[in-house]
């Protein structure tokens, strides 16, 4: 504290001290301006100061330090005081006080005085350094606006610059914006060249590009046109592109596809196009059709003025020439073949493909979206390929329908099956279809052809017949159908029929070609050519009996055919030559009879169940067609042979040939068209052939000829050989014929194949009925008197005439079995016949004896006794037929009457089972012995004896009375009545 | 039978064996030769419409076997012939000289305005020539026949020998030398024409009845 005042005392000694020695220029300025007020204060002060300047250092120095600090001086002095207050020294204080202050007053006074100048001075320079002040400011005024003037100046300029600099950089910018709009529009250029190279996707990589650099361009109005032109182009390309996929229908190509397919995917229009292109083989199957149907029916019209192309395909179909129908066929299966080969191989490019564009994609988020377009394709492929085929069906079927193919050979015909069922298998192989419209149309042409064609064969069958000379055609002893060449397609099935033609066609199933597969080229299953064919085959080579035919030549020695040459040119030898071909033909004792119309019917057997093998819709039908093949050649050795109206003898036909005959007559054969008659109805009367006329050539009169024996023989037996035939080929025809059918097969073997040989009979009796004079015997036994007395050891001329008779008919038969095997069979119908028919004439004859004694009863024995054994030595028929009848007849004499009923119902179930219709001489004979009682119950039973028979017979009866005579004639007329 | 023709005639092929009769037979018909083809059993059978001089004829051909053992059955095919194709094979010369044998058989079998035509047949095989033209010609000559020579092979003549042999035949049945009515003659009217027929005689009738 003392040190700080210490300090300042220094600091105001030093302060005066300086006043001292100067004065400030500025002090009395300072005085007037700055202390008017003080001056007079300063002036006071100045009149109290003490002159002396020691004692004023004196009293200076006497000031107590308190003073120099700041505290309350007064209150110092306050408290200094003493308690007790003397005037004095307080007075002197103050004094000291006072004085104290004067000097300090006078100190300050003086101090002042002396730094007045300085004081001065300083304000001097403190004006001077306002006024300087003020002139900085006025050039910083200045300098500030000048500022702003160059600052305003210097911006805008700038500006201009930087907007100029910038349009530069914009107008650059538009410059390429315009250099690439100008490429933009070039594309179009390089869009249509891409698409002329069908680079579909390319082209849309292209145009997909442009457009969304278009895009980015937008603000452009240029580009507005440009982008709606390029949308233009896109459609333009996808119709390209349509016009590419409808391509792919006829000719697929697996990289014209890809490329296609990949442009899709690009437009990202899988489903579309999917859908597009089933739309594009739809028409495409129509196009095509259409176009090549149209083809053929103007090139075949010639002329070209009839707008064929407006009209319908149904139409079109209808105008197309039968002998362009094949090539047309061909043609049209061949093209619909391609498209449906092309929508195959589309199917196989998807199942590969897509497998592919899912393995590369999976990692891309689409992967569903892939996985959905992948299904719905297949789905809508697997779908169209029943919708195609059935298009393609449509049309094949309708092409074949329109035309009636009725008049076609039988080889283009089947060629044209073939066509069809190959196109039914591609159908099966492409979609599992069952085809039943093609069926269809395949089983209605086979019908309405088969019927043609059937109709055409019965005429010529009946021509046939009618030529036919009934002469035995010369043919291999082992001969059977089987060695005709027409027959030769079954012959890998002859052993096993189960094994065919349904074994067959399972068979081919295995190793059938699979069409999508083996055609992939350009190749189709239509081009094979119908020399190749193997249907053509056996219906080109038309003769045939291969090895046969040589074979039987070579039976013959060189030497006999020479013989056969000469005969032609003298008949005088014939005869001769006749005797080395029956010993030729002895040795071939088994020969088949046939007639050259036989074999040939053979044939048309063989050709037909060919072609149930291509036709198996109309089995059924080819099959009874074949039964009327057969109906009408048994109907023809009947009406030819069996049915004389003068020797018509309901007993030679039995019931149930003659049903079969009627029905044959019903079915088959056509009524005459009677002049004048209205036209018969000629729906019904197509299928029916007209009854054929024996060839003049025959002549069944001839005695010398047996009454065309030879020709009954060939006839007869030809007939008993077919339907040998018929019943080898019964497996064949059964494995043929659909299930349900199976009855009416049963139907024909049962009733007419196994009734053919019943036709020997009817035919064989004619023969029988001519080849003796019944009548002659009738007359001589005439003349023989039965009332004889005696007992005759010699018999009757009339035996003799007989036996006479029967050996020429024995000589005439040796005669033609020299020329013909004549089998055993016909031998024994002809004798039987013979020798019933003489029976007859015996009963006949003994009936007409007015009178008969009991000698005479035996006189009749001894003579059928003396025939009988000779019968039996001339021809080896045993037993003898009908003994009994005439047995019976003279034996009745002798019965009592008590025994009749008895011995007739014996012999009633055994003969008239056995031997229906039955003629016994014997029995005739031996009923003169009956006795009266006996008689009744015999007239009942014997219904064989005519009632002129019977009514004689018991005249003759010596042993019955008259009114028993008279009883027994009242039974016979009863019998009669009762039996009409 | 949706044919309808003006006449029907009856035809026969004769000759020897292997002369080539079905094999004319079958170029004639189906315009193909017949391959392999084996000898003849008894009779075959063709027909086909041609049409001659303006009118349609149906031929109803009968091919005969050639071989001697089918004489019998072939010769009852003889009767009502209208026209025959008497047939050699011009490498043959047996087959020529049996000529006279089968003329002699045609004419006393067939009718006996019988038209025949002989055919030298194989004319393709001309290195193997053992007849001559000039002597067969002669021959038909003599014999007052048509002759032509074929070849079944390549289809010569084949359709000429058909058609000439029934040009011939209408000929005479307009000139009335043949009388198709006559039982046996091998004619026949069609349906056309015998509607033709009936309607003449109607003409008749309205006319006899007119005059009435």
């Amino acid at each position: 504290m003392s040190a700080l005042s210490l300090d300042i005392k220094k600091k105001f000694k030093s302060l005066i001290g300086k006043q001292d020695s100067f004065t400030s220029p500025v002090d009395e300025q300072i005085d007037r301006d700055s202390f008017p007020g003080d001056l007079p204060a300063v002036a006071k002060y100045k009149h109290t100061v003490l002159a002396n300047p020691h004692e004023e250092q004196e009293v200076l120095e006497g000031i107590e330090n308190i003073y120099y600090s700041h505290t309350d001086t007064s209150l110092y002095e306050l408290e200094k005081l003493p308690e007790v207050l003397d005037l004095q020294d307080i007075d002197a204080d103050r004094n000291r006080l006072r004085k104290q202050l004067n000097v300090v007053s006078k100190k300050v006074s003086d101090l002042v005085l002396q730094n007045h100048p300085a004081y001065a001075r300083e304000l001097q320079r403190v004006m001077e350094l306002e006024k300087t002040l003020q002139l900085a400011s006025v050039i910083c005024a200045n300098g500030r606006r000048n500022l702003s003037d160059a600052r305003q100046i210097f911006t805008s300029a700038s500006l201009k610059m930087l907007a100029n600099v910038r349009k530069r950089q914009q107008l650059t910018g538009l410059l390429k914006s315009l250099r690439t709009i100008k490429t933009l529009q070039r594309t179009d250029l390089r869009l249509r060249e891409l698409l002329e190279e069908e680079d579909y996707c390319g082209a849309i990589q292209l145009c997909l590009e442009c457009q969304q650099a278009a895009s980015t361009y937008r603000h452009f109005k240029c580009i507005s046109e440009l982008n709606s032109k390029l949308q233009d182009t896109l459609v333009m390309i996808e119709e390209q592109l349509d016009v590419a996929l409808s391509k792919t229908c006829s000719n697929f190509d697996v990289v014209h596809y890809e490329k296609v397919q990949k442009a899709y995917r690009l437009l990202n229009k899988t489903q579309t196009a999917m859908d597009q292109l089933h739309m594009h083989f739809t028409s495409a199957i129509h196009n095509t059709a259409f176009t090549i149907v149209l083809g053929y029916v103007e090139l075949c019209s010639g002329t070209t003025n009839s707008n064929f192309h407006k009209r319908q395909y149904t139409d079109l179909c209808k105008n197309v020439t039968q002998d362009s129908f094949t090539p047309c066929l061909i043609d049209l299966c061949k093209a619909l073949w391609e498209v449906m080969k092309s929508y195959f191989k589309t199917m196989q490019w998807h199942e590969q493909n897509d497998i592919n564009v899912q393995d590369k994609d999976e990692t891309e988020e689409g992967t569903e979206e892939i996985a959905f377009n992948k299904k719905y394709i297949k789905q809508k492929l697997d779908h169209g390929l029943t919708r195609i085929w059935m298009d393609v069906q449509q049309k094949v079927k309708l092409f074949v329908l329109g035309t009636d193919l009725s008049h076609f050979k039988l080889e283009e015909f089947i060629r044209v099956l073939d066509i069809i069922h190959r196109m039914i298998e591609i159908g099966e192989e492409f979609c599992g279809s069952k085809s039943d419209g093609l069926q269809d149309s395949l089983k209605q042409q086979s019908l309405n052809y088969f019927k043609n064609h059937h109709r055409y064969r019965m005429d010529e069958l009946r021509m046939f017949l009618e030529n036919e000379g009934w002469e035995l055609c010369p043919v291999k002893t082992n001969f059977t159908y089987s060695r005709l060449l027409e027959f030769k397609f079954m012959k890998h099935w002859n052993k096993s029929p189960e094994l065919s033609p349904r074994g067959d066609s399972s068979l081919t199933t295995d190793n059938k070609v699979v069409y999508f597969k083996d055609f992939t080229d350009g190749a189709t299953p239509f081009d094979v050519h119908p020399e190749d064919d193997e249907n053509e085959d056996v219906f080109s080579y038309s003769f045939d009996s291969e090895g046969n035919d040589s074979d039987s030549d070579s039976d013959i020695p060189d030497e006999l055919k020479q013989d056969y040459i000469d005969e032609i040119t003298g008949e005088a030898r014939s005869h001769r030559q006749y005797k080395r071909r029956i010993s030729h033909n002895r040795s071939r004792k088994n020969v088949p009879i046939v007639t050259n119309t036989t074999i040939n019917l053979l044939r048309v057997i063989g050709k037909y169940m060919k072609m149930i093998t291509v036709l198996k819709p109309i089995a059924f039908d080819v099959i009874y067609c074949i039964s009327q093949l057969f109906d009408y050649y048994l109907y023809t050795v009947y009406s030819f042979f069996g049915s004389h109206d003068s020797v018509r003898n309901e007993r030679a036909i039995n019931q149930r040939l003659h049903l079969t005959l009627q029905r044959i007559h019903s079915n088959v054969i056509a009524e005459k068209a009677t002049p004048g008659a209205p036209p018969v109805d000629s729906e019904e009367n197509q299928d029916r052939v007209p009854q054929p006329h024996l060839s003049p050539v025959v002549d069944l009169t001839a005695a010398d000829k047996l009454f065309g024996l030879s020709e009954r023989v060939v006839a007869a037996e030809s007939l008993v050989f077919l339907a040998n035939q018929f019943e080898q080929l019964q497996p064949h025809f059964e494995t043929m014929i659909p299930s349900n059918k199976k009855a009416f097969l049963q139907q024909f073997y049962s009733q007419t194949i196994s009734i053919a040989s019943e036709l020997r009979k009817p035919v064989y009796w004619a023969v029988s009925v001519h080849a003796i004079d019944y009548n002659g015997v009738i007359n001589l036994m005439a003349n023989v008197r039965w009332d004889i007395k005696d007992i005759m050891s010699q018999h009757n001329a009339y035996v003799d005439d007989i036996l006479k008779k029967f050996e020429n008919l024995n000589r005439k038969l040796s005669d033609i079995s020299r020329r013909l095997p004549i089998p055993r069979v016909v031998y024994t119908s002809v004798w039987e016949h013979c020798v019933r028919l003489t029976n007859r004439i015996l009963v006949e004859g003994y009936s007409n004896a007015k009178k008969c004694s009991n000698e005479g009863r035996a006189f009749m024995q001894l003579d059928f006794q003396q025939l009988l054994s000779n019968l039996e030595k001339m021809i080896d028929l045993r037993p003898i037929p009908e003994k009994e009848f005439v047995e019976g007849y003279i034996k009745a004499y002798y019965l009592p009457e008590s025994q009749f009923d008895s011995w007739l119902l014996d012999h009633k179930i055994t003969r008239f089972v056995l031997h229906s219709p039955l003629y016994s001489v014997e029995g005739y004979i031996k009923t003169y012995y009956l006795p009266e009682s006996q008689f009744d119950s015999w007239l009942l039973d014997h219904k064989e004896y005519s009632p002129k028979q019977l009514i004689a017979l018991i005249n003759s009866v010596d042993h019955l009375n008259k009114k028993a005579r008279q009883r027994l004639i009242t039974v016979i007329e009863d019998m009669e009545r009762t039996r009409r | 039978m949706s044919e309808s023709y003006d006449f029907l005639f009856k035809f026969l092929v004769i000759g020897s064996a292997g002369t080539g009769k079905s094999c004319i037979l079958h170029q004639f018909i189906e315009n193909k030769f017949k391959q392999d083809s084996n000898h003849t059993i008894g009779v075959e059978f063709g027909s086909k419409v041609v049409n001659v001089g303006g009118k349609s004829v149906k031929l109803q051909i009968w091919d005969t076997a050639g071989q001697e053992r089918f004489r019998s059955v072939t010769r009852s095919y003889y009767r009502g012939a209208a026209g025959a194709l008497l047939v050699y094979d011009i490498t043959s010369r047996e087959t020529y000289n049996a000529l006279t044998n089968w003329l002699t058989d045609a004419r006393t079998l067939a009718s006996p305005n019988i038209v025949i035509i002989l055919v030298g047949n194989k004319k393709d095989l001309e290195a193997e020539r053992e007849v001559t033209f000039l002597e067969a010609s002669r021959f038909a000559q003599e014999n007052e026949l048509m002759f032509l020579e074929t070849s079944a092979l390549t289809g010569e003549n084949i359709e000429e020998t058909f058609l000439k042999c029934a040009r011939n035949i209408l000929t005479k049945i307009e000139s009335g030398e043949l009388d198709p009515e006559r039982m046996g003659s091998g004619i026949q009217y069609g349906d056309s024409s015998l509607r033709r027929l009936q309607q003449r005689e109607q003409q008749r009738q309205k006319k006899g009845i007119c005059d009435c």
